[in-house]
């Protein structure tokens, strides 16, 4: 089963990140990286890292991947790209060979580390510390224990940055004149 | 494990009210102003100022009442601590605080400026500074930090239609933001080495055989990098000047003292308790920002045409002032009190002095809506107060008696000539050495306003100051002349050790 779910989410993960280097069209590109990070996040929860998996999927996929799309847009090159200028000399030989040089390490290290980084799931031992909660309701307990103070500190922070971000981008400062003014 | 579940029910925290009242009290101000603008529109204007004020008098109440009843108190597993330190710092920036609302009154109501957002930053930011006295590990440490910094990159950009304004923003937001990032990995380095983020476990995981030497060295420099940007120290002074000369002048003088000084307020936590057990790794470091910091702000400063970009360079000196007594702190548990009240009395006197300065240039700039140096020339002629007010700010941050700014340098020499060693007696001579470079240009600026005759063509007719700025003017001058003739009187609030918390 296990097997399955990996073999399936990396055949996603592949498929996605060649789909992202392939596409003609940088929204599609955009989209396939959401792709990548969806199949990224079904790798956590069965590695058990169930808040990372969430993180990733609400962050990366949610938040990131939106903003770059929102530049693509408005850069305006939502169009298919032509491919066969390069903006910067050499840059095409230089990624393959720092793309090679990156497989190349990355194989060499699961090789020779076999056994000290592949999905080796903790020891029972291990998990038992963990009094059958979930990591996400773990996290949730010391957010909301140990760090509570922090965590409300941050809901002022996000609070004030909004109001300061609206400022700052309104188009009037200050008032105008003595109605006041409500552009 | 539907019984284990509830047998791990969740239990809030204990919370003792009284040990975060003055944060509650900013809190609830806070909301208050950004409810009434949501409210009243642009008719809470004319409340904004007067109600931010109110809210930090009030915020002084439980200050009051917690340093009366003596007792320490810790909360949330010691992360956070309310002790005399915590206090007189809270105190510091709710007071200095209180003076920038005071500066900003007439300056934010005249100019074309949006208002009552404005208080609600300045509320904002001085509720991380009072967080960050009593913080105690490194995520409240960082919030804070983030909560004190976000408003207040927002207030340097708040002359919005000005390209200077803007610049000061985006390179104080840039910087900062650069700053933060060099922060947090330090931050990420110590966590991973001791598993901890409460700086009293720090303690203990970072000493000497414990760790590995190397990640450690790394951990605690890249923390007192990041601070050295808060403190604007040398060399990551860079963006001070350019965003001290774009902001709006009250923004200016709020950076100048209460964001540098809740920069110190971390470091002092940080490395009285944190990296107390690693003197061999912190000391050098700051001897090292101290030494430059006080070299390369005078020097600079020297050369200054324009007055808010001078006292942006004798800041840079200051903070060097500042950091000397950490770089001999850990040589003894009395050096290390010595240096720690050296420390936060230097802080408070120079917020006294320095916001003392930016209330006469503010004044001044009312009139000749600049701050060059040109500017002052003649000020005596037609604003003899504010020149004589000046002069005393001037003297008493160059240290001259029997101004607040003599006691603190002297504090600071005694600190560094206490530890008794070669690296300390030194940097007690070039506190020396750049206290008379430092005497060159205060004096300049003296002789300016006293000597020379006005520029032709301007306006002599004598220069009226709004009541707040005098207000201003008022509390600042007095604290300066009270500290100076009275030392002890301040010497027995900053009386303050952070040692027991390290056990």
């Amino acid at each position: 089963m296990e097997a399955a779910v990996f073999i399936a989410a990396a055949a996603v993960i592949l498929v996605g990140a060649v789909g992202v280097v392939g596409s003609r069209n940088p929204v599609h590109s955009a989209l396939f990286l959401i792709q990548t990070l969806l199949g990224a996040a079904v790798l956590f929860v069965l590695q058990d890292a169930h808040f990372l998996a969430a993180v990733q999927v609400v962050v990366y996929a949610g938040a990131i991947v939106i903003l770059f799309l929102f530049v693509i847009m408005l850069l305006g090159v939502d169009r298919a790209m032509r491919l066969d200028i390069e903006p910067i000399a050499g840059q095409r030989p230089l990624a393959v060979i720092v793309g090679v040089a990156l497989a190349a390490v990355l194989l060499t290290v699961t090789v020779v580390a076999t056994g000290e980084l592949t999905g080796v799931r903790r020891a029972a031992g291990e998990r038992a510390l963990d009094n059958g909660l979930s990591d996400v309701e773990r996290l949730g307990r010391v957010l909301f224990s140990q760090y509570a103070l922090a965590v409300q500190a941050t809901a002022v922070l996000l609070t004030i940055a909004v109001v300061g971000a609206v400022v700052l981008t309104r188009r009037h400062g200050g008032h105008s004149g003595p109605s006041g003014e409500e552009t | 494990m539907g019984a284990e579940v509830l047998a791990l029910a969740f239990e809030r925290p204990p919370i003792d009210w009284h040990a975060v009242a003055p944060e509650l009290v900013l809190l609830g101000f806070g909301a208050l102003l950004t409810l009434i603008d949501i409210a009243a529109l642009e008719r809470g204007r004319a409340l904004m100022s007067a109600l931010a004020s109110i809210g930090l008098l009030a915020a002084m109440v439980p200050i009051l009442t917690l340093a009366l009843d003596g007792a320490d108190r810790a909360m949330f597993g010691g992360a956070y601590v309310i002790d005399d330190y915590a206090l007189i710092m809270k105190a510091i920036f709710v007071l200095a605080g209180y003076v920038v609302v005071l500066l900003s009154v007439n300056y934010v109501a005249e100019g074309d400026y949006w208002e009552n957002e404005y208080y609600q930053m300045l509320v904002s930011s001085i509720l991380g500074m009072v967080l960050m006295a009593s913080a105690r590990d490194l995520v409240t440490i960082f919030v804070a930090l983030e909560l004190l910094s976000i408003p207040a990159y927002l207030m340097a950009t708040w002359r919005k239609r000005d390209l200077a304004s803007n610049e000061a923003g985006l390179k104080y937001y840039l910087m900062g933001v650069f700053a933060s990032a060099v922060l947090l990995y330090g931050m990420s380095l110590l966590y991973g080495v001791t598993g901890s983020t409460m700086l009293s476990d720090i303690a203990g995981g970072v000493a000497a055989g414990a760790a590995p030497p190397a990640v450690v060295t790394l951990g605690v420099i890249f923390v007192v990098v990041g601070f050295g940007f808060k403190v604007s120290a040398f060399p990551f002074h860079t963006w001070a000047p350019d965003t001290y000369e774009g902001a709006p002048t009250p923004v200016t003088a709020f950076l100048s003292v209460a964001s540098k000084a809740a920069g110190f307020v971390a470091l002092l936590s940080l490395v009285f308790v944190g990296f107390w057990n690693r003197t061999d790794v912190y000391q050098p470091v700051l001897w090292v920002l101290a030494a430059a910091s006080m070299f390369g702000g005078n020097l600079m400063a020297l050369r200054q045409k324009n007055l808010v970009r001078l006292l942006a360079y004798s800041g840079v000196a200051q903070a060097g002032y500042m950091l000397a007594p950490l770089a001999v702190a850990g040589t003894s548990a009395a050096v290390a009190d010595r240096a720690l009240a050296a420390v936060v009395t230097y802080l408070a006197i120079y917020a006294a002095m320095n916001l003392g300065a930016f209330a006469v240039i503010i004044a001044v700039a009312r009139r000749t809506a600049s701050a060059h140096i040109d500017s002052f020339r003649g000020l005596f002629r037609y604003g003899p107060a504010l020149a004589v007010a000046m002069t005393v700010f001037l003297m008493a941050l160059a240290g001259i008696p029997p101004l607040g700014g003599w006691f603190a340098k002297f504090e600071i020499v005694l600190a560094l000539i206490s530890a008794s060693t070669v690296a300390g007696t030194a940097l007690g001579v070039i506190v020396a050495v750049n206290s008379v470079i430092a005497l060159y240009y205060y004096a300049r600026i003296a002789s300016y306003m006293w000597v020379e005759d006005p520029p032709e063509g301007a306006d002599t007719s004598p220069i009226s100051t709004p009541l707040a700025v005098t207000a201003a003017l008022v509390i600042t001058g007095g604290a300066t002349l009270v500290f100076g003739i009275l030392p002890q009187w301040v010497g027995r609030f900053t009386e303050v050790s952070l040692l027991a918390a390290a056990g």
